[in-house]
């Protein structure tokens, strides 16, 4: 039945998505980070693609219902309990008084007017020095007239000190009282089925805006999903390239070029599944090209030898061995074939033999020595 | 009358004094002194120098009193330097070989080698000497080096190891069977590569081998002999005339006996001297005087050892230092590229040989030793003998063996190194143990080289402090520090 209700809802379903919303975001989202190291990288092509046909969609914005109904109508995808109800919509839609559909369309200028401050992204002041004219999000006051005393309150400083402190209380309130009751919601941890294998990390601030907070990881090991021979496991590292850890065997990549997490993740997920397929598709396996480790340094793990401890064995190994030396030592001592370089030297000086000093007769010969 | 004086203005402008005025003598003098440059700008009435100097018979602007003197604690001040070494001495000096020590005391069990000696597992662990000839014989092919400890002891002496009694052995077996001995001796540094070579030597040179050294492969591909093109030659091969003229005149030296007793098999005609069949070797090796004709005699020769029609001795052929060859050389040529070593044709025979391709009629042994204080680096070599190695110990089903593979995204490996080096066997050269270190730790003491009773004790602290036996390490442990 078309209630008015349901018509807003169906009114508003075109304008939530928000077209200047989404691009002043990511604009906002370029400007916010000037310092990035990463790269500026444009999409692939076929995301592209994908993401232009997006916009496309939402660039169509409806000034109300019956533009809505009668494009929603025009989709060949939608079921036929869906397109009565349209119809149905449709028709009262057209019943509707044309004054009624004017102060519609007033009304939703208006709301788009209101709330166009809302979507504004915050630029930064192009010739501030240092955007000393940004507006501090972290400062306690507002900075207007807090040095004004009018002799009848504390000041803006004090009153914002206050509010700081009650803002605090509340804080460490929900800490004790409310907190401990989060425990009830607890789940007891269930390790992933052989199903799922995809395994995602989410950064959260708690509440905060942060440019990392979109940012999804994911990693799966390319043995674990189902249904791929060995050959299509290699493809499948082959095709993640640096995001292979071969010494871990696991494939690691992150999203996050979408503005929300969500997208981020659904791209992931779309993404792992066409890796899957390509992995899959018979036409070329990359044998040709050999697995590419060069971004990994595998670190050699030294561990102490088997053989260096000390065990019982061993230890009666090596008191034989000494027994036997000494042994050794002993034979060639009583023998007397252990030799001493000193006692060589001393004895080889003691038998050495003098020469005698030969009696010169000439002058001449006093350069040789006979 | 003017006329004249004037003339005489524009000839010499110096002429300020009036010519008619009488001229004093000393001016006079001064033009008789200042005749050597008639046209200065000087004035004519200057003092002269010398004469002066000669009165005062002090130094040129010099004041007298106490002078500032610097410099004066200059070396050249104090003592004189002496006669400074002339071209070529220092070089000389540094690479002496002394093989002798008048000081040592003579070992008196110390036994020479016989033909048989290095390859009897009985001798292990025993120092045994080199026989005079075998001395002169090695030291005609440039086998000792000046690094080694030769100059400490009454006569050289070598200690025989397992690794000396393996390679003796396979040596002996290669050459009972006519098979050739393909192998690459290496292990660290100081260890004892050089000396491994040195033994097979001794013992080719002991059992009438003919031995073909290569002392240093260095001194083939650093560019630091003559080389040329040799015409003819697809691809182009070079050859090394004054290296090679040093090399055949070593072979003569080293081999006299046994060329002297082998003949050749067919006439030279190419060589500028009458060769006919059935000469000794000996002199068609004596053909070379010149580095000119030296290379056609070197092939001469090399044709003559590999006939396999004649009744031929068994070959040593070894080369050290590896590394250098097997990497393009420093040569460059005509287009400015590099050459690669084993387009240098002397090393293209050993490269051949150890490869496999070339059959001596008698069999023998191609030997190269790998170096580790001077190599560069040359990852195909590297990966090479250390896949030999691993397919070794595959053979032997050692635990946990592996054959390592190339790495496929590297560049600079080289198929020529690889195709040389795909058969060869592989001996590395590790520590001695401590028997071994005790023989030779007794011999060091009974030479008086080391003030130390040689009991387990004594072995054992410097068989550790060399690293488990390095035997490089044990020498200088114990004979090449001041404590004594």
């Amino acid at each position: 039945m078309a209630s008015p209700a349901n018509i807003l809802r169906l009114c508003l379903r075109p304008s939530r998505r928000l077209p200047s919303l989404r691009a002043a975001a990511l604009q906002q989202s370029a400007l916010r980070r000037p310092l990035s190291t990463t790269q500026w990288r444009a999409a692939a092509a076929e995301d592209g693609a994908k993401s232009k046909e997006a916009e496309d969609e939402a660039d169509q914005a409806f000034s109300n219902p019956g533009q809505f109904l009668t494009n929603f109508l025009r989709d060949e995808k939608i079921t036929d309990e869906e397109r009565q109800l349209a119809k149905r919509m449709l028709a009262d839609w057209h019943n509707v008084p044309p004054h009624m559909k004017k102060e519609f369309d007033k009304l939703n200028d208006e709301i788009t007017e209101e709330s166009a401050y809302l979507r504004r992204p915050m630029l930064a002041k192009r010739d501030s020095f240092w955007n000393t004219e940004e507006s501090d999000p972290d400062l306690i006051t507002d900075e207007v007239g807090e040095d004004d005393f009018e002799e009848d309150d504390i000041m803006a400083m004090g009153h914002a000190k206050l509010e700081e402190h009650r803002e605090f209380r509340e804080y460490a309130r929900l800490a004790v009282w409310e907190m401990p009751l989060l425990s009830k919601l607890a789940k007891p941890f269930q390790p992933p089925t052989e199903q799922e294998v995809l395994r995602f990390r989410y950064t959260t601030y708690m509440g905060e805006f942060h440019p990392a907070d979109r940012k999804v990881v994911v990693e799966f090991c390319p043995r674990d999903i189902p249904g791929l021979t060995e050959a299509q496991q290699l493809k499948l590292k082959k095709l993640a390239g640096a995001r292979y850890n071969p010494e871990k065997d696991i494939v690691k990549m992150s999203s996050e070029r979408f503005e929300h997490q969500a997208q981020n993740k659904r791209y992931l997920g779309d993404l792992v599944d066409k890796m899957i397929a390509t992995a899959k598709d018979p036409t070329d396996m990359f044998e040709d090209v050999p697995l590419d480790t060069r971004h990994h340094t595998f670190k050699p793990k030294i561990k102490f030898p088997k053989e260096w401890y000390l065990t019982e064995e061993r230890k009666k190994e090596l008191e034989a061995q000494r027994k036997q030396a000494l042994l050794l030592d002993e034979g060639k001592r009583t023998e007397g074939l252990m030799i001493d370089g000193v006692q060589t030297i001393q004895k080889a000086l003691l038998t050495a033999k003098v020469e005698e000093p030969v009696v010169l007769t000439r002058v001449r010969s006093t350069r040789g020595r006979r | 009358m003017s006329a004249p004086n004037c003339l005489r203005c524009l000839v010499r402008p110096t002429a300020g004094i009036p010519i008619s005025a009488p001229l004093a003598a000393p001016i006079a003098l001064a033009h008789a002194h200042a005749r050597a440059a008639p046209f200065s700008t000087t004035a004519a009435n200057a003092r002269p120098r010398k004469e002066t100097e000669k009165k005062t018979g002090s130094k040129d602007h010099s004041r007298g009193g106490k002078k500032l003197q610097l410099g004066k604690f200059k070396k050249d001040h104090i003592a004189s330097k002496g006669r400074s070494p002339l071209p070529g001495e220092r070089k000389a000096y540094r690479k002496r070989i002394t093989l002798s020590n008048d000081n040592a005391i003579p070992v008196p069990w110390l036994t020479d080698l016989g033909p048989e000696a290095l390859a009897s597992a009985e001798n292990t662990a025993r120092v045994l000497a080199l026989p005079e000839e075998v001395q002169d014989q090695l030291r005609a092919g440039e086998a000792f080096k000046p690094t080694q400890c030769w100059g400490m002891f009454r006569k050289p002496a070598v200690l025989v190891r397992k690794e000396t009694v393996d390679l003796a052995n396979r040596m002996q077996d290669a050459a009972d069977k006519k098979q050739m001995l393909r192998l690459v001796v290496t292990g660290d540094k100081v260890a004892g590569k050089s000396m491994m070579l040195l033994q097979a030597m001794a013992h080719a040179h002991l059992n009438n081998w003919i031995v073909i050294h290569l002392p240093e492969a260095q001194e083939l591909t650093t560019a630091c002999t003559e080389y040329a093109p040799i015409p003819g030659t697809d691809p182009v091969q070079y050859m090394q005339p004054v290296y090679v003229l040093k090399l055949i005149q070593a072979i003569k030296r080293a081999n006299e006996k046994v060329l002297a007793k082998t003949y050749t098999a067919q006439a030279h005609p190419e060589l500028p001297q009458n060769i006919p069949p059935n000469t000794p070797l000996l002199k068609l090796a004596n053909v070379a005087k010149e580095a000119d004709g030296a290379w056609p005699v070197f092939q001469a020769l090399w044709s003559e050892l590999t006939a396999h029609n004649a009744a031929r001795p068994p070959i040593l052929f070894s080369l050290d230092g590896l590394a250098h060859a097997m990497k393009p050389s420093d040569y460059r040529s005509p287009a400015f590229d590099l050459i690669h070593s084993h387009d240098l044709a002397l090393l293209k025979l050993f490269t051949d040989a150890l490869g496999g391709a070339v059959k001596f009629p008698a069999g023998g042994a191609v030997l190269a030793a790998t170096s580790r204080s001077n190599a560069p680096r040359v990852p195909s070599m590297e990966l090479a003998l250390a896949q030999r190695e691993a397919e070794e110990r595959v053979r032997q089903k050692v635990e946990g063996a592996e054959v390592p593979q190339k790495d496929p995204f590297f560049r600079g490996y080289d198929e020529r190194v690889e195709a040389v080096l795909r058969s060869v066997q592989v001996l590395r050269v590790g520590g001695v143990d401590k028997l071994e270190a005790r023989a030779l730790m007794e011999y060091w003491a009974a030479s008086g080289m080391l003030r130390a009773t040689v009991d387990e004790r004594a072995v054992t602290e410097k068989w550790t402090l060399a690293g488990s036996g390095v035997l490089g390490e044990m020498e200088r442990a114990t004979l090449l520090t001041m404590r004594v």
